[in-house]
């Protein structure tokens, strides 16, 4: 039933570093990396010690000196037993003392199956071993928090209010069905709608840090917008540190939305330089404007640029009109170009490089910071099966409200109470018919 | 009498003569085996059938040709529909009866089947060889062959009662407890548990004062369980309410000490819905008052049971606490309220055709399994019988879906989930109720009853000439247009608004406020449908259900659907459970125990959580 076979892997990252691990685990990880060891047996080893030798390949050569360190089942991250071969850094001497392992009888590790293997052996809930994937893809100091808050369990305990809400809302609703001939008195439908906006507005909290979740794992959205040849590509060149778009003189030298990373300030941003928004004939050059429209609606920022030689004109106001984007920063480059002098916007002047940039960069950072930097990291949703169940929970307590209004009876509206009751089950664990009717009978004197 | 059978029943309670009216109406040879034959077909408890749930059993039962809907029908003195208010899959039929009639009934039902034998008798053991029951012994020292027996041994098998200090064995008041089955059931690696029920006193109606009663009288115009069953013509008598108050919970108080529950001389586990009333103003100790029904035990006795008392207190007590009701100051009791423990089977130890996993041919039904009351007795009954019958022709098994019967739900919840009170139905159980409603169980399941040979051929007809007529109404009502000068009068009286320009009358059947035959009658559409089973709703009613609520059916068929796909993912027989890490202990103890063949099956599984599933997803799929 549980994994028979040894599977190995290089743990660390790829490229130059000072060391690298390479990882075994499985019912064989001690003999196996024994036979390539010398200085120490590890089949003999205990449990959580760590021995410095000499690697050697099956055929005799000496590969590296490492340090092993062996790591006994249960109490191991898979729950079998473990050696972790602490080597050099490079991708060559870890591969190497990887392809050892493999020769001796080891398997290749899939993508994912160290965690597998520890979600398998009950060393983490299904949240946790979601977390743990986050945890790995997590780029920024503040993805960091999150998963690492969902990994320690936090954010299952964000829940359990919600969960208890609407256990309580299919209660009141079974109670009026069932025992229709008992003497309790059923809850009104005030009570019951406040119950479900309650329970709606929470569910309401979480999704909308399904926005923060986003953020956090996938960067701040930020699109660069504004007139042709008013140095967007220059700032998205000097905000990444990078030199990633072709610059000219020449209007309407960017067509098409170019999207580049960078971390600042502990936050992960991406920023998407677009296609200078005017009318064209050139249809390469139109396409580019709406697809710099549609990237402008899904954004987390938008910094609209214009030229302070040319001054902020009508069709600059325009544009920014018809930004249906609340969060826009407001920048004038060329400001070498210009005498000093109150002008709208942040005045700088892009060419410059990233130090150049440094008030738009403390402004975005403000920007994103009042919008997600201070929310409640163990309420974070991140993960995308937990977004869809919450928006589903959503979806059932809008019916639940719609059908109270509508005067239906319990029977209609509890399905919608129950549909909810699933979807959050789902994340949770189960809200049973049984777990209603227990509510039930431990609330209510029930029984002719 | 030859001694050998096709099929023994042990039991003639509700689940005893359900299952062998089935065998013997299928065909088989069949001997059903009590202890007295005058108890044929008695309620034990209280002088009802249906209610909430309960009332959607009776209805299937009926629909699959069972006996239980006629015999309440015939001998009903009240009927009631309850939850009428609410939407069509909740209501709930319910029907006060005569007890003698009822019992008396029953019995002429199964007089009436050939090949069908009954012999008063107590078996004692059965005949197993290799692993399949092959027949009883009885105390009269008889041995009857069979291939198969079905146990509905009820609340007899070891049956313990108590009323106040006293204790002693019994099945029923009054009624010798069977013994020796039990243990040779351990012997062959049955496991056992202990449940408990109770009931409450019964009064003599004469001496009440209904005065200072509420009177529930009954619908006035009465629905039968039967579809077969026209029209109920007898007059109907009331039930009465009354409630208790913190004097009569006083002198209840000073029996605690005396009840056998409180000071644990009872060990089983009784129902947290139908408490005791000792338990009741313990537990809910702020409740000042709590409500009594009154209901006649019959047309030609005085004596009237005290529904919602139900007590093992000591018999003085019960008497002194009933005499501080209002209305109950001069009563007489006539027979004391008493708990009685009995011996139980888990169901996980059954399959779905209630046949046990460890002795081919042996089938439980009813509280042997763990269940309460008639209607979940019968219906497992129905249920063995008919499985007992497909086995002896090597047949596959007849297992209802939880979205095809609430019967479905029943058998599901006992051996996916087990149970650790006496189980009851209700409809919050069943999680597609919008498709198990009581107005469609005929159309559920009259054609697999008409397949078993349980359901006559004219009754399956009837049963097609209604559906036919209900589609034929909504066809007329899809193609006939309502112009507003004909239907707006009665749109504004019925607090919804006017049309503008000529409808599809369909279009206003599906508004929440508009009442189908209303409607027909406002815009001078005369209906000639003549109903083939007037006892029913009317067909014009079935037609507005299925308009009115059809988008909550369709979302509840998808569902339905989504549930089978889980049925169909098939867990392998070798699959080891203990060896599964990653799931909780109880979930690994329970699914161990149980055994699940498919994952739906064990997605169901108390204690067994969604993560739980996902794991057993992961390993299937490795």
């Amino acid at each position: 039933m549980l994994a028979q076979d040894t599977i190995a892997a290089i743990a660390t990252a790829p490229g130059l570093a000072a060391l690298s691990i390479v990882r075994v685990s499985g019912p064989e990880a001690c003999p196996i990396a024994s036979t390539c060891f010398s200085g120490h047996n590890l089949e003999t080893a205990a449990s959580h010690t760590a021995h410095v030798g000499m690697w050697k390949s099956p055929e005799g050569s000496r590969i590296d000196q490492v340090v092993a360190t062996v790591f006994r089942r249960p109490r191991t991250a898979t729950g079998e037993d473990v050696v972790e071969i602490t080597c050099h850094g490079g991708d060559y001497v870890a591969a190497l003392v990887l392809q050892s392992l493999l020769d001796q009888g080891a398997r290749l590790a899939r993508p994912g199956e160290f965690t597998q293997r520890a979600f398998l052996a009950g060393k983490m809930d299904l949240a946790q071993a979601e977390a743990v994937a986050d945890l790995i893809h997590a780029s920024s100091e503040q993805a960091h928090r999150v998963s690492l808050a969902a990994y320690e369990g936090h954010y299952s305990e964000g829940l359990e209010a919600l969960r208890t809400a609407i256990l309580e809302l299919c209660a009141l609703a079974e109670l009026e069905i069932d025992f229709t001939d008992e003497d309790v008195e059923f809850a009104d439908r005030t009570t019951l709608r406040n119950l479900i906006e309650n329970a709606l507005g929470q569910v309401q909290e979480l999704l909308e840090s399904t926005r923060l979740g986003t953020v956090v794992r996938e960067g701040v959205r930020v699109v660069i917008a504004g007139r042709p040849n008013a140095g967007k590509s220059t700032i998205l060149n000097s905000l990444s540190g990078r030199d990633r778009a072709i610059v000219s003189e020449e209007p309407g030298t960017t067509r098409d939305v170019l999207e580049v990373d960078a971390e600042l300030g502990g936050l992960r941003f991406r920023f998407m330089d677009t296609a200078g928004l005017r009318k064209s004939t050139d249809s390469i050059e139109q396409e580019g404007v709406q697809r710099a429209y549609r990237m402008i609606n899904k954004a987390d920022i938008v910094v609209y640029v214009y030229d302070l030689a040319c001054g902020f004109l009508e069709e600059d106001q325009t544009a920014l009109n018809g930004l249906d984007n609340t969060s826009v920063i407001l920048v004038g480059n060329k400001a070498d170009l210009v005498p000093k002098e109150k002008r709208k916007g942040l005045q700088l002047t892009a060419i410059g490089g990233p130090k150049a940039v440094e008030p738009l960069v403390r402004a975005l950072l403000k920007q994103a910071t009042k919008s997600y930097g201070n929310a409640d990291v163990s309420r974070t949703v991140i993960n995308a099966r937990h977004k869809t169940h919450l928006k589903s929970a959503h979806q059932a307590l809008l019916d639940a409200r719609a059908a109270l209004s509508a005067n239906q009876p319990p029977d209609i509206f509890s399905l919608d109470l129950q549909a909810a009751a699933r979807e959050l089950g789902m994340i949770t664990g189960v809200i049973t018919n049984e777990t209603v009717l227990g509510t039930i009978f431990s609330r209510f004197c029930i029984g002719k | 009498m030859d001694s050998s059978f096709d099929i023994i029943v042990v039991g003639g309670g509700h689940a005893g003569t359900e299952a062998a009216a089935a065998t013997a109406r299928m065909g088989a040879r069949t001997l059903l085996v009590t202890m007295s034959l005058e108890a044929i077909g008695r309620m034990s408890c209280n002088p009802a059938i249906g209610g909430i749930g309960k009332g959607h059993i009776v209805r299937e039962i009926d629909a699959l040709g069972g006996i239980m809907g006629s015999a309440a029908d015939a001998a009903g003195i009240q009927f009631r529909m309850l939850n009428r208010r609410k939407g069509p899959a909740v209501w709930g039929p319910r029907a006060q009866s005569d007890r003698i009639e009822y019992a008396t009934f029953v019995r002429q039902a199964l007089e009436n089947i050939p090949e069908l034998y009954m012999r008063a008798d107590m078996v004692t053991a059965l005949e197993v060889a290799h692993g399949r029951v092959c027949g009883v012994r009885t105390r009269l020292g008889r041995t009857y062959g069979a291939k198969a027996v079905i146990l509905t041994n009820g609340t007899f098998m070891n049956g313990l009662i108590h009323v106040g200090e006293h204790q002693f064995g019994g099945g029923r008041m009054g009624e010798r407890q069977s013994t020796g089955l039990t243990g040779q059931l351990h012997e062959l690696g049955f496991e056992s548990g202990r449940l408990k029920t109770g009931t409450p006193p019964r009064i003599d109606g004469s001496t009440i004062d209904y005065t200072a009663t509420t009177e529930q009288p009954g619908d006035e115009n009465p629905s039968p369980f039967s579809f077969m069953t026209d029209e109920l013509t007898r007059d109907q008598l009331s039930c009465h309410l009354i409630w208790t108050n913190p004097e009569v919970h006083a002198v209840l108080r000073k029996g605690f000490e005396q009840s056998p529950m409180f000071a644990g001389r009872i060990e089983g586990t009784g129902p947290r819905y139908c408490p005791s009333i000792e338990d009741k103003i313990d537990r809910f100790a702020a409740k000042e008052r709590h409500q009594l029904f009154l209901e006649p035990e019959g047309r030609r006795t005085t004596e009237v049971y005290v529904n919602g008392f139900s007590t093992s207190l000591p018999e003085e007590i019960q008497e002194q606490a009933l005499r501080r009701v209002p209305g109950l100051q001069q009563v007489h009791m006539l027979r004391p309220g008493y708990a009685i423990e009995y011996d139980y089977f888990p169901p996980h130890q059954l399959q779905y055709s209630l046949e046990t996993k460890k002795i081919r041919g042996l089938f439980f039904a009813g509280q042997i399994n763990g269940t309460t009351g008639y209607e979940e007795a019968a219906a497992q009954g129905l249920m063995a019988g008919i499985n007992a019958v497909r086995g002896l022709g090597a047949e596959s098994p007849v297992i209802l879906r939880r979205s095809e019967a609430y019967i479905g739900v029943l058998i599901d919840d006992l051996i996916a989930k087990g149970t650790e009170e006496p189980y009851r139905m209700f409809t919050s159980r069943a999680e597609h109720r919008m498709l198990l409603r009581q107005d469609n169980a005929d159309e559920r399941l009259t054609p697999l009853g008409q397949r078993l040979g349980l359901v006559s051929e004219a009754r399956y007809q009837r049963m097609q000439t209604r559906q036919e007529a209900v589609k034929a109404i909504i066809s007329r009502l899809s193609e006939h247009t309502i112009h507003p000068e004909t239907c707006n009068c009665y749109l504004k009286e019925s607090g919804t608004t006017p049309i503008n320009e000529p409808v599809k009358a369909i279009q206003i059947v599906r508004r929440p406020e508009v009442g189908l035959k209303d409607l027909l009658e406002a815009a001078g559409i005369v209906s000639q449908i003549v109903d083939p089973a007037p006892g029913m709703e009317p067909v014009e009613q079935l037609a507005e259900i299925s308009i009115k609520y059809a988008g909550y059916v369709a979302r509840q068929e998808e569902e339905a659907k989504k549930m089978i796909a889980m049925e169909s993912r098939q867990i392998p027989q070798s699959f080891n459970f203990a060896e599964v890490n990653n799931i909780t202990m109880e979930a690994r103890e329970k699914l161990s125990k149980i055994q699940p063949e498919t994952l739906g099956q064990a997605s169901r599984i108390s204690g067994v959580s969604p993560a739980d599933i996902a794991v057993l997803m992961v390993l299937l799929e490795r």
